[in-house]
């Protein structure tokens, strides 16, 4: 049993593997609407989007060579940046002409690259890079825990509350405006939930793995139920229990943390494909 | 659904009334300057060619497009709208009673109580379309014509005064096509209003109160023995019916038109 308990006996490991737990459950839930309703390329456009709002954040905050940036700054840069996305991808969704995926792919790249300019300006660019684009789920603080914690409440809340609105938006646009229901509204509401869980969780796994942790455990969740309630407990379960197997992974393969999770839910989901009943 | 300064819903005795509706797509004319009024309880075909703005007509009832001059106003009560397509992913996680449920959604808000009354509805729904033993099943996994019936209880299960259901027959299975036809009746029978967008020129002309018949602008609207003539027909689709016999063939659709 020393295999399973000796990890995380350190307290940086615990508080880790309790940081991407609480992530896991909000991505979770979140994302059973990005694979619902086919947004996933949106989702990704989201998730590079926060890049360069951090990355501006930290040039801004860290100052002379060496001194820590200020977090607070960091996920305001980081919320502010992915909210611009989203609008900026709807717009241009709406506005063009071209297919959702050539809109999003446009942002996102533009976002991404904007992200890495900024942060080259940075010295010792390339470990905040890393950190950035991977995450650092062995260097989150206690009182980074508390706030996504809170923060994860606060999207479950919405979540609830808009359970049904979102149903009939994600079922029919067309019925759901026909009932009288502001569905541009809501889309954006639903995006802006998506860039929360994005936010929040970009920083345990990185803008470029934060997509896994939406999308996986949703698809995996989608595989094996045929109702929204059921697939967004089985899916907050998965990615919330993605966050210590993946972390024991980690610490016993020697790799990375914030992959070795993600990676442990896209392993649940190729099982699920190849173990789940047959389709009757 | 309402344009400035013309914010009246129609008296009760009218489900829907359309005052000089012009609507545009694309900056081109979709409909042109349209008045009709259609009395509340009747049944009512909306007869027209593809691109003739059957869909834009009832998009623009239900509120989803905007005209630019003019009004359309559903009569009071809650107005079900059946498009044509339904574009989702085959995973969605809903089954079918969870489909039939929403249509509930619209009276009880977003936190309203599913109450007696709400689960009396879409029991008698599921039963009616003879969905009962699908309803545990997702909706995904469904036949097309099984999907239709499913949409159908969730119209049925809406309780809607005005009904506004787009091409429901294209592409449907007999037994689904049968239940439809009754389903429409009793509608009627329970003093709603149906309007059905159709090809269906023979079923226009025997099955319904009243036909209306739409290319961009109003041809005919009235009782089937005045608005179903050969002239009015050739007007409204443009020359390409035909008579064999008794009957009129719109030879664009002609695969649409049997039943």
């Amino acid at each position: 049993m020393e295999w399973l308990t000796d990890p995380f006996g350190a307290e940086f490991v615990r508080t880790g593997a309790l940081a991407a737990a609480i992530v896991g459950v909000l991505c979770g839930v979140v994302g059973c609407y990005v694979v619902m309703r086919g947004m996933a390329l949106m989702a990704d456009s989201l998730a590079h989007g926060v890049l360069p709002g951090v990355a501006i954040a930290f040039v801004l905050t860290a100052g002379a060579a060496g001194s820590e940036p200020d977090e607070a700054a960091l996920w305001i840069g980081a919320l502010a940046a992915g909210l611009l996305t989203a609008l900026g991808t709807n717009l241009v969704i709406r506005r063009s002409r071209v297919r959702e995926d050539t809109a999003a792919g446009v942002v996102f790249v533009f976002m991404l690259a904007l992200g890495v300019a900024i942060a080259s300006r940075i010295e010792g660019y390339s470990v905040d890079l890393t950190s950035f684009l991977f995450g650092d789920v062995l260097g989150v603080g206690g009182d980074e825990v508390l706030v996504s914690a809170l923060l994860t409440v606060a999207v479950l809340a919405l979540v609830a509350l808009l359970y049904r609105p979102f149903l009939l938006i994600s079922f029919d646009p067309q019925r759901a405006a026909a009932l009288g229901l502001p569905v541009d509204r809501l889309h954006l509401a639903m995006l802006a939930i998506v860039t929360l869980a994005v936010v929040i969780g970009f920083r345990v796994v990185g803008a470029l793995l934060v997509l896994g942790l939406l999308i996986a455990p949703a698809a995996t969740a989608a595989l094996l139920t045929k109702r929204l309630p059921t697939m967004m407990a089985l899916s907050a379960a998965i990615a919330a229990l993605a966050a210590p197997i993946g972390l024991l992974a980690s610490w016993h393969l020697d790799v990375a943390a914030g992959p070795a999770i993600v990676l442990v839910a896209v392993l649940a989901f190729a099982a699920a494909l190849l173990l789940r009943p047959a389709q009757s | 659904m309402q344009t400035a300064g013309a914010a009246l819903h129609a008296p009760d005795s009218l489900a829907v009334v359309a005052r000089s509706l012009t609507v545009e797509l694309g900056g081109k004319e979709a409909l042109t300057d349209l008045s009709f009024e259609l009395p509340t309880g009747s049944s009512v075909a909306l007869l027209g060619p593809n691109g003739a703005g059957k869909t834009t007509l009832f998009r623009a009832a239900v509120g989803l497009v905007q005209p630019v001059s003019g009004s359309i106003e559903p009569g009071s009560g809650p107005v079900a709208f059946v498009p044509q397509r339904l574009e989702l992913e085959p995973s969605f996680p809903a089954t079918v009673r969870d489909v039939v449920r929403m249509g509930r959604y619209g009276e009880l808000g977003w936190l309203g109580r599913f109450g007696e009354r709400d689960r009396a509805l879409v029991d008698g729904a599921i039963e009616e379309l003879g969905i009962a033993a699908l309803a545990e099943r997702r909706f995904g996994d469904l036949s097309g014509g099984e999907r239709q019936r499913a949409l159908l209880a969730q119209a049925t299960a809406q309780d809607a005064r005005l009904l506004l259901l787009d091409e429901p027959f294209a592409g449907l299975d007999a037994p689904t096509n049968q239940a439809l036809r009754d389903r429409i009746r009793r509608w009627r029978h329970e003093g709603r209003t149906i309007v059905v967008a159709t090809h269906d020129l023979q079923s226009a002309s025997r099955d319904y109160d009243l036909v209306i018949c739409l290319n961009r602008r109003l041809v005919a609207i009235g009782p089937p023995a005045e608005a179903c003539t050969e002239e009015v027909l050739g007007e409204t689709f443009a020359g390409r019916v035909v008579r064999v016999g008794e009957l009129l063939i719109d030879t664009a659709h002609h695969h649409h038109g049997a039943g």
